[in-house]
């Protein structure tokens, strides 16, 4: 006992010294999705610290702040997210005055539905769910890698048994079957989703695991030959199998049926303790140099038109992320759910897992 | 100190904090069980703003949709089976490296006991990767069992995404607590008794059977009880380690509460799971104490 | 103890081998020359220099410790109260409490806590994680306690008080030293659990406070770097120092827990 005492006591006395004068910017961010020099830069301009904490899923996000969770002063969620989190009251409205930026944003991805006038939001990067393979691989075997029957059609499937992975999440892969299907993917009839049900258990027994986090590894070491996945991810795998000198590529694929295109935005929640270094955060964020740091470092899409020239030729050159006009018609974002929709989807999903 | 102010200033510190920092928590979340799902997710108000298409209030609904769907059942008995699996497994692997401890030099038996907690101040996802590692499609141990298996003339199987692997997970994961149980109860054995059975004639599983397991049912019962209960519960390793049929009811828990954001029926799984789990340890003490010696 | 069947003896070592395969698995790595944890591919130190400069991983292994130290101390305390508590007295409630937080669900209780915070408006922060903590720790040490408690010998106790000593004299020279195998293993126990905590600290934890696990889970989607496997093995080491000279100075406490 009076170890622990003694052990606490010189732990709390040589703690370091926390005196920080600076201010302090708290930013809850996706993982991975900040550059290091960006926020070093940002840092340098504003005399002050940028300290981040991560989630991995806007659910994460939603669910602690619907818990009461503060204290954060700049969000960026999918735009479905943050539809929901104004219909909660939950923002602050920006002042454009401060976000002399936000002209640089392609006006495409300005005024969605989602927030009408961005009078919350200021898109951030974007990123496409779609296939990921291994090339080898699959030209050995011959398979198309531009369309979903790729991870749904049993016949597809036989040669790639215990090779696939698809995303562990439910809006995601019902999406995925929706657009296989030829339908929305924020179209909730029950009857659609029952054939999405049904055609994902068709697909299970060939699949490997529902997979979010490792699949990149998984690919990139060779275990998995298809993964459903984020493009981002799918880049990094790529970057990761040259610099682990792999006799195969990673590439990734954008599905002729459709896929799901997520808009990720800057908020600031209501009671963010510092408004104004917030703003200052997101302006900087919307400077077409700092912008394009994200894209060149995780080969994320790019809303920001003063970015493209940033942005390096071979990441503009790929097709998956940054789809030409044709393709990008058969983009579609996640709109959110209500409570009842996301019960009967639940419910299926529950099921999709269980049997 | 009169034994009644004894008892008040003894007892009251510890029941005082799990009142406030456990009781008061939990309670909300029973009363959570009987409210609607928020209109966005989390919990709608109690109170109506008296907007007639507004859910508001108590209800049993959310129990309604659990009792009547078989789903949920099925969900139970598959976590079921995955614990119970996970306890006997445990026991009989705890069990040797429990008595091989308890038997062994006094000086030694500090550190046997030491080292197995060790590997636990490493990180838990950490060591579940290594896991990864070992049951990989290319990893030398798949490999070597992979080959045995075609020795025997069986088609190779993937040992990484499937039962097996969340199985030897689970395993691994609470093996400390049923080991630990079981030494401290092992160590008190009086090795007299040993002796005279042996004097007696009995040979070393008699000695083992009709002596030492039956004194160590108490340890045995607790140790079960420490594995089976958290293991019921878990959704991390099923969710790494699992192939496509690995749900088990921790993880549809943490659906409900992440993903679905229907508090009221994560509440309401988590609740019923509470309640069985109680159910269990209960029995359990029942038993040992019955055994009590 | 001169009887050795062989048959045990090998299971035990070999159960030990499955205990620590994967541990030898993540301390190799550690130095492995890829930014993938998958296999093999050189050796290098390179991992343990990015540590050293990884600002927010240290402050999270910190962080971890400091939040260890702390909860175990105070459930230590409170969780040896109970246990006698509930061995000399007939008390109702109180063994309830103990057992109820080890058989709920992680989620449940992180949850509660994180809405009963915000209630109480209470800032989220290590002392909110502290808090949860000692609150899923008390009942290990306690039933550890009563545990041992129940198997001491009352006529030891009996024999001081024949002896002219008071209740507390009785407690602190008799029954103590003799239950302090038991305190000393739940407060490991109580350590263990809380340094490895992620689902109720992933709920209550502050803006500013980092564990261990929390980064680490954080990390997950893009990879789980050997850097991980070098804040592991470094976290595992100076636990064992700290353990190894805590048993130097209180010897024979495990013995017989």
């Amino acid at each position: 006992m009076k170890m622990l005492l003694a052990a606490t006591t010189i732990l709390l006395a040589s703690l370091p010294a926390a005196a920080q004068k600076q201010e302090v910017l708290h930013l809850y961010n996706w993982n991975n999705y900040m550059s290091e020099e960006t926020v070093k830069r940002f840092e340098d301009l504003c005399k002050c610290k940028v300290k981040q904490s991560y989630y991995g899923s806007n659910d994460e996000l939603l669910a602690k702040l619907q818990a009461g969770a503060k204290g954060y002063d700049v969000l960026v969620p999918t735009m479905g997210a943050v539809e929901s989190l104004i219909k909660r009251n939950a923002l602050m409205p920006l002042d454009k005055a401060k976000l002399p930026n936000l002209k640089n944003v392609m006006p495409g991805y300005l005024n969605t539905a989602f927030d009408p006038g961005n009078t919350y939001s200021a898109p951030y990067a974007m990123s496409i769910t779609m296939i990921g393979y291994n090339d080898k691989k699959i030209a050995e075997l011959g398979l198309p890698t531009d369309t979903w029957a790729l991870i749904f059609d049993p016949k597809l499937l036989e040669k790639l048994k215990g090779k696939v992975t698809v995303l562990d999440d439910q809006r995601e892969l019902f999406a995925a079957a929706a657009r296989y299907l030829g339908y929305s993917v924020n179209d909730m009839d029950e009857e659609k989703l029952k054939q999405a049900r049904d055609l994902i258990r068709k697909a299970k027994p060939y699949w490997a695991a529902f997979n979010a986090q490792s699949y990149i590894k998984e690919l990139t070491v060779g275990n998995i030959w298809v993964a459903h996945g984020y493009s981002n991810d799918l880049f990094q795998a790529n970057l990761d199998a040259v610099a682990a000198k792999r006799p195969f590529g990673i590439k990734h694929a954008l599905p002729k049926e459709g896929a799901v295109l997520a808009l990720d935005a800057m908020v600031i929640p209501k009671g963010a303790p510092k408004p104004e270094l917030a703003h200052q955060f997101i302006n900087f964020m919307l400077d077409g140099r700092n912008s394009a740091d994200l894209t060149n470092l995780i080969g994320s899409g790019n809303p920001n038109d003063d970015a493209q020239k940033h942005i390096k030729p071979e990441i503009k050159a790929n097709k998956a992320v940054f789809p030409d006009a044709e393709t990008a018609k058969q983009l579609e974002m996640l709109k959110d759910l209500n409570a009842k929709q996301l019960r009967t989807l639940s419910r299926l999903w529950t099921e999709v897992k269980l049997k | 100190m009169s034994p009644r102010a004894a008892r008040l200033w003894i007892s009251s510190p510890p029941l005082v904090y799990l009142l406030v920092f456990f009781a008061i928590p939990a309670l909300i979340m029973v009363l959570a069980s009987f409210r609607y799902a928020g209109e966005l997710g989390g919990l709608a108000p109690l109170v109506g703003s008296g907007d007639p298409d507004e859910l508001a209030g108590l209800t049993l609904e959310n129990y309604q949709r659990f009792f009547g769907d078989s789903i949920y059942l099925e969900l139970f008995l598959k976590s079921f089976l995955y614990a119970s699996t996970t306890t006997v497994l445990c026991l009989v692997l705890a069990y040797p490296l429990a008595l091989t401890i308890a038997r062994s030099h006094a000086k030694w038996r500090d550190l046997l006991v030491l080292l197995v907690i060790l590997p636990f101040w490493s990180n838990f996802l950490i060591r579940v990767y290594a896991w990864m590692i070992i049951l990989g499609p290319q990893s030398a141990f798949t490999r070597v069992f992979n080959g045995a298996l075609g020795l025997a003339g069986i088609e190779p199987v993937a040992l990484l995404f499937s039962p097996v692997a969340v199985v030897i997970g689970l395993v691994y994961v609470h093996l400390p607590f049923m080991v630990l149980p079981l030494y401290a109860n092992l160590e008190k054995h009086d090795p007299s008794l040993l002796d005279a059975a042996q004097d007696l004639g009995a040979g070393a599983w008699q000695r083992f059977w009709r002596v030492t397991f039956p004194l160590s049912l108490p340890g045995v019962y607790a140790g079960a009880a420490l594995v089976f209960i958290p293991a019921l519960g878990i959704f991390a390793i099923p969710d790494i380690l699992g192939g496509t049929d690995g749900l088990l009811v921790g993880n549809v828990i943490k659906q409900q509460f992440l993903d679905a954001r229907d508090w009221p029926f994560g509440s309401v799984l988590s609740i019923v799971l509470t309640v069985l789990a109680v159910l269990f340890a209960g029995m359990a003490a029942w038993v040992a104490r019955g055994q009590r010696l | 103890m001169r009887r050795r069947p062989w048959l045990v003896w090998t299971a035990g070592v070999l159960t030990y081998l499955f205990l620590y395969v994967p541990l030898i698995i993540v301390v190799v790595y550690s130095f492995n020359d890829s930014r993938l944890n998958a296999e093999w591919v050189g050796f290098t130190t390179h991992w343990y220099g990015e540590l050293l400069r990884d600002e927010q991983m240290i402050e999270a292994a910190w962080n971890s410790l400091l939040i260890g130290v702390v909860a175990s101390a105070v459930s230590t305390v409170l969780g040896t109260m109970a246990g006698y508590a509930i061995y000399r007295f007939r008390l109702r409630l109180l063994p309830i409490l103990v057992v109820m937080p080890i058989a709920i669900p992680e989620i449940l209780m992180g949850v509660s806590l994180l809405i009963f915070f915000v209630m109480l408006n209470l800032t989220l922060g290590l002392v909110s994680i502290i808090l949860s903590h000692i609150a899923f720790c008390v009942g290990f040490v306690a039933i550890v306690v009563r545990s041992r408690l129940s198997g001491m010998d009352e006529s030891l106790i009996e024999a001081a008080r024949d002896l002219g000593a008071t209740p507390v004299q009785a407690f602190r020279l008799v029954t103590l030293p003799l239950i302090m195998p038991g305190i000393v293993a739940g407060a490991l126990m109580a350590f263990t659990l809380s340094i490895d905590d992620f689902v109720i600290t992933f709920f209550t934890a502050g803006v500013d406070s980092v564990t261990l696990p929390l980064q680490i889970y954080s990390m997950i989607k893009i990879a789980v770097t050997p850097e991980v496997n070098a804040v592991s093995t470094l976290l595992m080491l100076l636990t064992l120092v700290l353990i190894v000279i805590a048993t130097r100075l209180a010897p024979g406490s495990f013995r017989g827990k």
